[in-house]
């Protein structure tokens, strides 16, 4: 694990009335997202998890829907087992954290870590980094993924939070936009308390966007092929 | 009310009894006496009657979260009965949520601080409770879960629940730790986020459970037609076990 050190974030979505930053308590993160390999050591001690024994509640049908089996890893399992762990849901990757005496990070944590840029903390101010990034968001997630931890280190020394596979938070549901209106400002009162009060802020920001309409349109039970995670603890 | 006022003339007679006990052993003046026991027995007689007229309209008194577990096995595989979190009720209850298994669930999630969508949201739950017939009432249960870890306290519940005259033997009010709320909150399809002055922005949403505890109808939105999820209701109410 790598320590983000405190530090404050600056929100996608604030109302006018709400302060600019958000302030972060430093953390440990995982370098990289959790592999396969890892997983399987998971699902080998808690069974309830494994691809057959998952409760419905919990996952859906695509769950692990790569595996060979349910202590089996993806063919061929040498190359697999560094890739990242993928078709899984929000309740396994909890548990897989709750598992190791860790968490999933907040979705500000995960904010606040993914904005550092690969020399200097605010990546916003590192022309290199936001360029690489838009790169990632405008290609194609490719059939076969790279290994977990191939890509360049951040400031903080925490790899592939960008440009691998999204990744879970604790509370990604704490995103206030309606399906019909992702990433958009105009929003139905109706549908959310408070929801008037919400605007965007930094609407130049579009990968930030795009993962808040990413988690937006995401539920707990949902598996899909690029969505991982990595875990995180207090210090 | 017949019976009522005969049992209140019955609780007078002994009301009057143990103040003149009371009395003989005080030795307060015979005059005096005949004061307090009117008055004791007048304000026993109302506080019994008020209490009689309570139960008249709930058969069965005793809360939801208070009702002895059914034995029906294991949940089923897609059942919110399968969540092993322990919450607090308002009459200060622990209990995991499968406790109520075995009658359908109509749940909101809320907090009692809320100054703008809440108090329009439980109206609406009200509102369907009116709307049901007594047989189907008789079946289900309403359910509110607090996600305001921070200040809804189960006294706060209590006090919100007697504000909004919230019937006890069939409303639920809960509160739970916050990994919890969050939880149940991703299994219903609720988000919501605190905002700085304590606010919640959140999801609107009333969802119907089963008596087996799974999703069997949401309604989202504010002010939205019912009449699909009063249908709802009653199928599930049909099929409940109790």
């Amino acid at each position: 694990m790598v320590l983000i050190q405190a530090g404050s974030y600056r929100p996608l979505f604030r109302s006018e009335k709400e302060p600019k930053t958000i302030d972060v308590a430093a953390f440990y993160l995982d370098a990289r997202p959790v592999t396969n390999g890892e997983f399987f050591e998971f699902v080998r001690a808690k069974p309830q998890w494994q691809r057959s024994q998952v409760k419905r509640l919990f996952a859906d049908k695509a769950y692990l829907q790569r595996w060979a089996g349910d202590l089996a890893l993806p063919a061929p399992a040498d190359e697999s087992a560094q890739q990242p762990a993928v078709f899984v849901s929000w309740f396994a990757a909890k548990a897989y954290c709750a598992w190791k005496g860790r968490r999933l990070p907040s979705t500000v944590e995960w904010e606040r870590a993914a904005g550092a840029g690969f020399t200097v903390a605010d990546g916003s101010k590192d022309t290199e980094f936001t360029g690489a990034i838009l790169r990632w968001y405008s290609t194609p997630s490719s059939e076969k993924l790279p290994h977990a931890g191939s890509g360049r280190p951040n400031f903080f020394g925490a790899r592939d939070l960008h440009g691998l596979i999204w990744e879970w938070t604790g509370d990604f549901n704490s995103v206030l936009v309606s399906g019909e209106a992702r990433g958009d400002t105009d929003l139905d009162r109706g549908l959310f308390c408070g929801a008037g009060a919400l605007g965007a802020r930094d609407t130049g920001n579009f990968p930030a966007f795009m993962r808040f309409g990413m988690r937006s349109s995401l539920r707990a039970g949902y598996t899909i092929h690029n969505l991982g995670f990595r875990a995180a603890k207090d210090l | 009310m017949k019976t009522c006022l005969a049992q209140r003339r019955k609780d007078a007679k002994h009301a009057a009894a143990i103040s003149n006990l009371e009395c003989r052993k005080s030795g307060a003046s015979r005059h005096h006496g005949f004061q307090i026991r009117l008055r004791v027995a007048r304000l026993a007689g109302i506080a019994l009657c008020a209490f009689a007229a309570l139960r008249d309209t709930h058969a069965d008194d005793t809360p939801p979260c208070c009702r002895k577990a059914l034995d029906a096995g294991k949940p089923t595989d897609k059942s919110l009965y399968l969540l092993e979190s322990k919450w607090t009720s308002d009459v200060g209850k622990t209990i995991p949520l499968s406790v109520l298994r075995g009658r359908p669930q109509i749940i909101a999630m809320f907090f009692t601080h809320c100054e703008y969508a809440c108090p329009i949201l439980v109206e609406e739950l009200k509102n369907i409770e009116r709307k049901l017939p007594p047989e189907v009432l008789a079946k289900v249960d309403f359910l509110l879960v607090s996600m305001d870890t921070k200040r809804d306290t189960p006294a706060e519940l209590a006090a919100f629940r007697g504000k909004r005259d919230l019937a006890r033997g069939r409303w639920t009010l809960l509160r739970g730790e916050a990994d919890d709320v969050r939880e149940l909150a991703a299994l219903l399809g609720i988000n919501y986020a605190e905002d700085s002055r304590g606010q919640f922005a959140h999801t609107n949403m009333i969802t119907l459970l089963n008596a087996e505890g799974e999703i069997a109808f949401q309604l989202t939105g504010l002010k939205q037609e019912p009449a699909s999820l009063l249908v709802a209701i009653e199928k599930a109410a049909r099929a409940a076990q109790r």
